[in-house]
């Protein structure tokens, strides 16, 4: 404790302008290992459920509540290993078509919902005509109300509509984001007009501008755009669960949610089910955190 | 680059067909997906089944619909229950995700992995907390377990009418509170470093740096992650539904779940839309101040 003299702390944990001294720099420790200590706290708390639930999924579902009492480090990690409950979901329960509906759903809401949101955006920057701000605001507001507040009126609709049980009545709802086009937008906005008004006087059509300069020039917006529509879609529960009866479209969340109110399901399998649809949204956050992250916080910045 | 004010374009026919074609599919889409069905929904308030189901003759009531829903305790209850549920989940989601994004902010060893643990619940869909936490609560479950080995008697959870909305706000900050955390993080970020280093010269402590200087920088994405998490707890549906059935004796059932089961459970559509629309216009109103934060900008 003593020895540690006038060594300066090192560079980035301290200004560089305030006087360096032992006390301080003995302080600064502690606090560091106080902090990191709390940070590996909280960072267990939020991780546990979910690493019980994955070794839960691993052993034989009898177990995850037998292994409760008496407590042991056996309640957290199986004595028995097996994979039988994957097994099981795959094969006889047929989670395997409900995990490629979702896919299927979302990757179409994707994709229709970029190609309707994309030319909106760009009409909406670079178009001048009488109403522009009324039509950007009837799409961002409209879309912006959250989905379930008209999603049983809308249900109704699809009904009467024959869209009930079909891919087309899953897919629809999540094509619009008043949030993408916002970004889209935004982002567009920055582009310089003198590109566009250039490719203009090369006789260049606006189809073209948008899809040869303001498309490869906003890949990160569009990134993040579909991202919002993709996770939105994916987890989306009120919407299968009103629409949705014929079990061959079930979508995963309605199909594992299904399980848990059955008496007779066993908890291993339905922790393989609901880590299952996890993966799909974990895979694509870790690879677009960044995009994600950034777009949104900012929006309301600049 | 022109340096000239851009030029106000005198409309040319084309333009205005470009305008059209660009904007016609998103258009037709928030009509038909979100306008039709508002105003159906809003429309049919005003009338009521001369029987109960889908299929009974439909007449006009005026606001028969509004008197009856506002005249019923069960519907009071459940909006004000909505209300304090969300005055209660949205501040202490906000304070944890804001006091974990500056803790995983610091510079501490390893901040990349304990941030990516406590993000790692947000790719779980709320069907997954659900069942997990779901079986984590049982009378028989491992929370009930750690509870009585730390010599606390078991607690009924999701079965008692005082813990069950509790727990589901365990459930629902599981997921949320990292997922927010992400836009706060993102937010401390943009604070330029030299803010920092200016207090610290001045020999403000971390804890009057914090409030005095972090705090009003961070007004704006604050206010941000305020309204989305708001709008996202009004319509909180699956927990209720999945969990607990809006009980027991009715004290999870909030103002999603009140127009669900009105509509499908009980067959009285007529109610369920006016639900629907009381539960609507408040997000209008929730949106319409976020639309407004959005688009401040200094």
């Amino acid at each position: 404790m003593t020895t540690t003299g006038l060594k300066s702390p090192i560079g980035a944990m301290a200004p560089s302008v305030v006087p360096p001294s032992g006390r301080i720099d003995i302080q600064h420790k502690l606090m560091i290992g106080l902090l990191t200590v709390l940070a590996i706290g909280v960072a267990a708390t939020f991780t546990l459920p979910a690493l019980w639930m994955l070794l839960g999924s691993l052993r034989p579902g009898s177990q995850v509540i037998e292994s409760v009492s008496p407590l042991s480090w056996h309640t957290l990690i199986p004595n028995t290993w097996t994979l039988e409950n994957y097994t099981t979901l795959f094969g006889e329960l047929r989670f395997g078509t409900s995990m490629a509906n979702s896919l299927l759903v979302a990757f179409a809401s994707v994709i229709i919902g970029l190609a309707l949101s994309v030319p909106a955006a760009y009409a909406l920057t670079v178009l001048h005509f009488r109403g522009r701000e009324f039509v950007f605001s009837l799409l961002v507001i409209g879309f912006m109300i959250p989905f379930e507040a008209i999603a049983i009126p809308l249900a109704q609709l699809f009904t009467d509509w024959g869209l009930n049980n079909s891919y087309v009545g899953l897919i629809l709802p999540g094509i619009g984001n008043g949030l993408a086009i916002f970004n889209m937008r935004q982002f567009f906005q920055g582009i310089p007009v003198s590109l566009r008004e250039a490719a203009v006087i090369d006789g260049a059509s606006d189809l073209r501008i948008m899809t040869r300069i303001y498309v490869p020039l906003s890949v990160t917006t569009l990134i993040n755009s579909g991202l919002l529509i993709f996770l939105a879609q994916w987890s989306s529960y009120l919407w299968p669960l009103l629409i949705i009866s014929d079990e061959a479209k079930q979508v995963a969340p309605i199909a594992i949610a299904r399980t848990y109110t059955d008496t007779s399901f066993n908890f291993g399998q339905m922790f393989g089910g609901a880590l299952l649809i996890s993966i799909v949204p974990a895979v694509l956050l870790f690879l677009l955190q960044r995009f994600f992250a950034q777009s949104i916080a900012t929006s309301g910045e600049k | 680059m022109h340096p000239t004010v851009p030029v106000r374009h005198s409309l040319t026919r084309r333009q205005l067909r470009t305008a059209v074609l660009f904007l016609a599919p998103a258009v037709a889409a928030i009509v038909l997906l979100r306008l039709v069905p508002f105003l159906g929904a809003a429309w049919s308030t005003l009338f009521e089944r001369a029987g109960v189901g889908l299929l009974a003759e439909e007449r006009f009531a005026g606001f028969d619909n509004y008197v009856t829903l506002f005249g019923d305790p069960l519907f009071l209850n459940t909006l004000v229950r909505t209300i304090v549920f969300n005055l209660v989940i949205n501040p202490v989601q906000i304070a944890l995700a804001m006091a974990i994004a500056v803790l995983m902010t610091r510079r501490i060893p390893g901040r990349g992995i304990w941030r990516t643990a406590v993000f790692i619940p947000c790719t779980i869909p709320l069907v997954g907390s659900s069942i997990a936490w779901g079986v984590a609560l049982r009378g028989d479950g491992p929370v009930n377990g750690i509870l009585s080995a730390l010599g606390i008697g078991p607690q009924p959870f999701l079965t008692s009418p005082t813990q069950a909305l509790p727990s589901i706000i365990l459930v629902a900050s599981w997921v949320g509170i990292g997922y927010w955390m992400l836009f706060l993080i993102g937010g401390l970020n943009d604070i330029n470093n030299e803010v920092y280093e200016a207090a610290s010269i001045d020999g403000a402590s971390g804890w009057r740096t914090f409030w005095s200087i972090t705090l009003p920088l961070m007004k704006r994405p604050l206010l941000f992650v305020l309204v989305a998490d708001t709008v996202a707890n009004f319509v909180l549906f699956v927990p209720p539904q999945l969990l607990t059935n809006g009980g027991p004796e009715e004290s999870t059932t909030l103002l999603m779940f009140d127009a669900y089961r009105r509509t499908y459970t009980y067959s009285q559509p007529n109610l369920g839309a006016t639900s629907t629309l009381v539960l609507t216009l408040i997000m209008l109103l929730i949106v319409a101040i976020q639309f407004r934060l959005l688009r401040e900008r200094d």
